[in-house]
């Protein structure tokens, strides 16, 4: 199946830094793909580069199986990080005008601007100004002005920092039946635990190159044999210095997760482990999004 | 709810941009505040003095009193028509004649004291003597009331040059006929023809043109400046630059405004002709009889509406310029010192060019790109200069205007999405090179 959004080697340099140095990456139609990677990883650069805002030094960006075009633009939808509304427009103007600049005709972008707030709640809030609105109501208008058009692609960096709680849930249920019509996500973020819930796929990012991607639970299988759950009373940070073992992230209340090198003997180390600790559990389990991120940067170095 | 993307027509995003930036100050009331209050000052500007002249200058009742005993008909006559002065009778003046006392001194004293206790505001003596010297005297509380005063040394003057030509040896019939004033037609010489006009009307409608282009470029060319940094405090910019260049966006904005601004001085224009209109004419008036308005003929106003298009382009991407390279207002605040200084130093030169439009001076300041939108249209009203002299004013700005609107757009390109530190002059011509 033709992805609906490919990058290819793509690749940005400031004067001192390489902001984005070779990406690649495949996102098919109607799954959600996570960008992830620490702040300063290059997120922010490759979705504004797919976006057209700045211009790479080399490589591709396919929209639908072929190079995209300033028209493409208007079939995605796009949240900045970086966002905000005209404070002194009427909060229906404002959508219609976002609408039209995707090509929506100003008569059909007010009837979807209805529909939309009257979904958020917001409905006796289409004749104010959008300087008059609570910040979590000019977040929900935020977020319809993105997909008032009904973009196939939805580009969302960093879509859930700043939001409040009510309006992060409101807006995951959008993006689920977004999904559930065939459309396709991206969202950066650095926060990991919520790309576990929300991904089909994801990429790993760091210091602008790509360190690992592909489908979230193939990933997880691939290194789930190799991560376990240990609780013991004793000195856990001896652990990290056994062979065969690559990590040891604590988890509190004498919790860790333990993964170990793919060749590693388990018995061998439970054994060693036995010596010095009071081991009251050791099983294996799937790793979460931090460890595998920790271990592919670590790889990749 | 998924709805096929049909009947999707490319949006020409230039024309969205400027619609949405002009409704959004069109629609706001403190542009309709801004916009009626001017005219209101300015008419309040322009009527009040006017009643207030018209009120104060109401009646002077003088005593005149005449030891030659043949000037003061005259003069009381000539003053019970006083000419017309900037529009209203300047100086209406009730002339009471008194012959002369027996005793000067007691018949002073007395006319003193009733100016004292004001049942009159002054009295003229012709003394015989005095007036040898070619003095007559005025006493009044207020000395300081030139216009009325002026109007009576008129008629006093000219009663006594008729009065010696008559010594002389002239017929009194005759030289009445013989001291009329002249008065300066001024003739403008065009190529269709002379046309009689005012030397002051000509100067006016210059100075005019050039004082509303330097008001409408300053204004709107500011409010260039603060939207572009309200879209980036705001963080909209990059919403809209997700689907619109920046290119566009730039041009929305100074179209919006422009477009904005020309409302507010067809407001304007509409508001001063209607409400002030009997001020100019009365300002106008004050050249005597025989005078016409000046006539803003069709070459001048095009040139005129053509000049203040480029030059508002040129001004305002210079002040978008400025407002996507730094963060705020503060910050700006210096670098708008240079399209400023660019906007006031015509100021400068502008009288010497309306009164010599053909020196060297004018010519070189009217070809300047910067200079030329506010000089060059300030020339054409006061002379048509050479038609290659026009032609490659226009030609010279509009290149400025495009290479200022590409230089412009390149800081606008990057400088929009940059938030944070202040941006030094070096890293501002590094996004010009490398946008």
């Amino acid at each position: 199946m033709t992805p609906t959004l490919e990058l290819r080697e793509l690749r940005k340099a400031y004067r001192d830094t390489v902001a984005v140095d070779g990406v690649s990456l495949a996102v098919p139609p109607g799954t959600v793909f996570g960008l992830l990677g620490p702040n300063g990883a290059g997120k922010t650069t490759t979705l504004r580069m797919v976006m057209d805002i700045i211009a790479p030094d080399s490589g591709a960006v396919l929209f639908a199986g072929r190079a995209r075009t300033r028209a493409d633009l208007e079939r995605i939808g796009y949240l900045p990080e970086e966002r905000g509304l005209y404070r002194k427009m009427t909060v229906v103007d404002h959508l219609v005008f976002l609408g039209e600049l995707n090509g929506l005709p100003r008569r059909e972008g007010r009837e979807r601007a209805r529909e939309w707030l009257e979904r958020m709640e917001l409905a006796d809030a289409a004749g104010k100004k959008v300087e008059e609105l609570s910040k979590g109501m000019q977040q929900k208008v935020q977020i319809a002005g993105t997909l008032l058009h009904e973009p196939e692609l939805v580009i969302l960096d960093e879509p859930f920092s700043g939001l409040d709680p009510i309006n992060q849930g409101l807006f995951k249920e959008i993006l689920a039946g977004y999904k559930r019509e065939g459309r396709t996500i991206v969202f950066s973020t650095h926060v990991l635990e919520q790309a576990e819930k929300l991904c089909d796929s994801i990429g790993l990012i760091s210091r602008g190159r790509i360190v690992l991607d592909g489908e979230l639970a193939a990933i997880k299988r691939e290194m789930g044999g190799n991560s376990f759950r240990l609780v013991a009373a004793g000195d856990l940070g001896r652990v990290a210095a056994l062979a065969g073992v690559v990590q040891v992230l604590p988890a509190g209340d004498g919790a860790a997760r333990v993964l170990l090198a793919p060749d590693a003997d388990r018995a061998a180390v439970l054994r060693e482990m036995v010596a010095f600790l009071d081991v009251r559990e050791f099983v294996g389990a799937e790793p979460e999004l931090e460890e595998i991120f920790v271990r592919a940067v670590r790889d990749a170095a | 709810m998924r709805r096929e993307a049909a009947a999707r027509r490319r949006p020409n995003k230039i024309a969205v941009l400027t619609r949405r930036e002009y409704l959004s100050r069109v629609k706001s009331k403190g542009f309709w505040v801004a916009t009626l209050v001017l005219p209101a000052a300015m008419a309040a500007l322009f009527v009040l003095p006017t009643m207030i002249l018209a009120r104060t200058h109401a009646e002077q009742r003088v005593v005149l009193v005449d030891e030659t005993a043949r000037l003061g008909a005259g003069v009381a006559a000539r003053l019970a028509e006083p000419p017309a002065l900037g529009g209203l009778e300047a100086a209406r003046v009730a002339v009471e004649i008194e012959p002369p006392a027996a005793d000067p001194a007691a018949q002073r004293a007395a006319l003193d004291a009733r100016v004292l206790a004001g049942s009159i505001d002054a009295w003229i003596w012709i003394g015989r003597e005095r007036l040898a010297d070619d003095v007559v005297e005025y006493h009044a509380e207020s000395v300081s009331n030139v216009i009325t005063q002026a109007v009576i040394a008129e008629a006093v003057e000219r009663e006594v040059a008729a009065m010696r030509l008559v010594d002389a040896g002239f017929d009194p019939e005759r030289v009445g006929e013989l001291t009329r004033p002249v008065r300066l037609a001024t003739v403008r010489v065009t190529p269709e023809g002379g046309r009689e006009e005012a030397g002051e009307a000509g100067f006016f409608l210059a100075y005019g043109m050039f004082f509303m282009l330097y008001l409408v470029l300053m204004i709107w060319g500011q409010q260039v400046l603060t939207g572009v940094l309200e879209e980036k405090s705001s963080r909209i910019v990059e919403v809209i630059v997700s689907t619109a260049r920046p290119f566009d966006l730039m041009m929305g904005k100074l179209t919006g405004i422009g477009l904005a601004g020309l409302t507010q001085l067809t407001v304007w224009l509409v508001c001063l002709a209607a409400l002030s209109a009997p001020g100019i004419a009365g300002a106008l008036a004050a050249t005597p009889e025989g005078f016409t308005l000046p006539v803003l003929t069709l070459p001048v106003a095009l040139h005129f509406l053509g000049f203040f298009v480029l030059g508002y382009f040129l001004f305002a991407s210079l002040f978008a310029a400025v407002g996507a390279a730094f963060n705020n207002i503060q910050e700006a605040q210096h670098f708008t010192g240079i399209p400023i200084a660019f906007l006031v130093a015509p100021v400068l030169v502008i009288f010497p060019v309306i009164n010599d439009p053909d020196s060297t001076l004018a010519t070189v300041v009217s070809l300047i790109p910067l200079f030329a939108p506010v000089v060059m249209p300030v020339r054409v009203a006061v002379k048509m200069p050479p038609a290659w002299e026009i032609a490659l004013a226009y030609l010279l700005t509009a290149a400025a205007v495009v290479a200022l609107v590409w230089l412009c757009a390149r800081i606008y390109r990057v400088g929009i999405l940059m938030h944070g530190k202040k941006p030094t002059l070096a890293e501002i011509v590094r996004w010009v090179r490398y946008a």
